[in-house]
């Protein structure tokens, strides 16, 4: 048999699929993943709804009168109202996790490498996790903006503003998701990539999410009014009980891009790295 | 031709030389005259309490939740909510510290748990039960052992107290005295977690058990704000918690007072925790 025959024969190569389709298989394998295994989207929502549990209702009374100076209010401030939109950002910080985790996960367990020999697009590995997160992370917060609600938080936000309160968090979360998911890439061990995200979610406790930073002393003070989750804070609070947002808008934006940029081109060049 | 040489050895040498020895002989050699007198219950303890302190010298980062922990915990309450808590983080520490020395030695109570539940997991435990010691032995000497680091924790958080700001008004006096009285409760508390290092299986579930009853107690509790300022419903669990007790005796103990009710409750509840958790744990080791 000739060689030409033999050619002829084999099957020819499947055509390379495109990034868009092979991004929406990797998005559907991580989400019947996350259906799957729902422990790690419940600690996501779990954590949030506990911090806002204990300082509302631990510390509610007394944060509520220790504010209420700060805050320019001549009575005691319902804290609800003041911590709710603190513990919608720390449900997103708190998602970074998962994504960690889950990439951290496919790099350790050799999932990777199986795509590898596939012919489908590089970058749709990632992306479904990126991807996947958002999904997740949007369900958790509206399972924690409902326990919020119960706990008798009470915005007076229109309907715009609370598209662009989600905007504001959604912008948020696609930045620390790619951050988290080159924290992931980076992790030698499933263990060290569920460490690593979490000043991520100790952030939001160190800016004015919990306490004005008014009411801290000289450094903290400082690190407090310029550290990235201030502004976003800022500008959430604004949309959704009516204070105002000042600069606090541009900035929450600029830090969201930035921190998306850096996360994506981090993710990016560990990617890539690792497929060599 | 062979060039083997065969000696032929009679006589009463090769006898000696060759014949089994006789039982007398051995038990002589191997047993002395006198057998060693059984140790003591305090005896065995503290050589139990012995190995538990070579441990953390062999494992140094144990020591790490008994220093860094409680150290982040102080300044991120301080510093963080102190001046909205109190008007300053100095007036806030007055109130502070003593509750959460409280909470950072109960927390770390639960390791006792999990050491008993890794020596379990390795088999070491087989081995002391054919020891002829006091059969609770093994167990007050984790206890012991952890009664040093918890120590060593308190020692760690009023140092870090002092250097922050921290004046307690009782001196020296009131504060060995708040310190005792934790050890005390500590001790007593810490029987809950060799109970639960017995029963389960991993030391991942008896941290887990752990976590889940310990973060309650102390959250919900008097250790960082006055309980008048939270809900009712809230209030009732919170007055009659075990830790709420602690915390108040210690807290007045440093500050010069005598809080004969609170250090009664808390001995009190000492008491049932070592009544009822030691014998459930002496039972199921026993059992084991």
């Amino acid at each position: 048999m000739s060689s030409t025959a033999a050619h002829a024969a084999a099957p020819a190569r499947p055509v390379r699929s495109h990034a868009l389709r092979d991004a929406a298989t990797m998005l559907r394998r991580n989400l019947k993943r996350a259906r799957r295994y729902p422990s790690l989207t419940a600690t996501t929502v779990i954590m949030p709804v506990v911090m806002l549990l204990l300082f509302v209702y631990v510390f509610g009374g007394a944060l509520g009168t220790g504010i209420a100076p700060v805050a320019g209010s001549g009575e005691a401030v319902r804290y609800v109202d003041y911590i709710a939109p603190g513990i919608l950002l720390m449900a997103v910080t708190s998602g970074a996790i998962a994504t960690a985790v889950a990439v951290a996960v496919d790099m350790t367990e050799g999932t990777v490498n199986r795509f590898r020999t596939m012919a489908i697009s590089r970058a749709s590995v990632l992306t479904g996790h990126v991807v996947g997160s958002l999904v997740q992370t949007a369900i958790g917060l509206v399972a924690v903006l409902g326990a919020a609600l119960a706990c008798g938080f009470r915005p007076n936000a229109t309907v715009v503003e609370w598209a662009a309160a989600l905007g504001v968090l959604m912008l948020l979360a696609f930045a620390l998701t790619w951050v988290s998911a080159a924290m992931g890439l980076v992790a030698k061990t499933v263990e060290s990539a569920s460490n690593a995200p979490m000043p991520l979610t100790f952030l939001p406790f160190m800016g004015s999410s919990i306490v004005p930073p008014e009411s801290m002393p000289g450094a903290l003070r400082w690190f407090a009014e310029y550290q990235p989750f201030t502004p976003v804070n800022e500008t959430l609070r604004g949309l959704l009980m009516g204070t105002p947002i000042g600069s606090s808008g541009p900035l929450a934006l600029a830090w969201s891009a930035v921190l998306a940029l850096a996360g994506y081109l981090w993710a990016r060049r560990k990617a890539r790295r690792a497929q060599r | 031709m062979s060039t083997t040489t065969t000696t032929k050895t009679s006589g009463p040498v090769a006898d000696t030389a060759y014949s089994a020895p006789r039982a007398e002989d051995l038990a002589a050699l191997l047993v002395s005259a006198r057998r060693p007198p059984r140790p003591s219950a305090l005896s065995a303890s503290l050589t139990f309490g012995w190995r538990a302190m070579l441990k953390i010298k062999h494992v140094p980062e144990q020591l790490f939740d008994v220093t860094a922990f409680p150290i982040m915990m102080v300044l991120m309450y301080t510093y963080l909510f102190g001046g909205a808590l109190a008007g300053s983080a100095t007036r806030y520490i007055q109130f502070l510290l003593p509750g959460i020395l409280t909470m950072s030695v109960v927390m770390i109570t639960m390791y006792t748990g999990v050491a008993v539940n890794t020596d379990i997991q390795k088999g070491v435990f087989d081995r002391f039960r054919t020891l002829p010691i006091w059969r609770p032995a093994p167990m007050v000497g984790y206890l012991l052992g952890d009664v040093i680091r918890y120590l060593i924790a308190s020692a760690v958080m009023l140092a870090v107290g002092m250097l922050i700001g921290y004046r307690p008004d009782g001196g020296v006096v009131g504060v060995l005295a708040g310190v005792a009285l934790l050890l005390v409760f500590s001790f007593a508390f810490s029987w809950i977690w060799t109970m639960f290092g017995l029963l389960l299986r991993t030391e991942k579930s008896v941290m887990g058990v752990s976590m889940m009853v310990i973060f309650p107690l102390t959250f919900l509790s008097n250790v960082f704000v006055d309980p008048r300022t939270m809900p009712g419903w809230l209030q009732a669990f919170v007055n009659n918690s075990p830790v709420t007790h602690v915390a108040s005796a210690v807290r007045d103990l440093m500050a010069g007072g005598w809080p004969a009710a609170d250090i009664a409750w808390s001995l009190g509840w000492a008491g049932v925790f070592v009544v009822v958790f030691g014998t459930v744990t002496m039972r199921l080791y026993n059992r084991k």
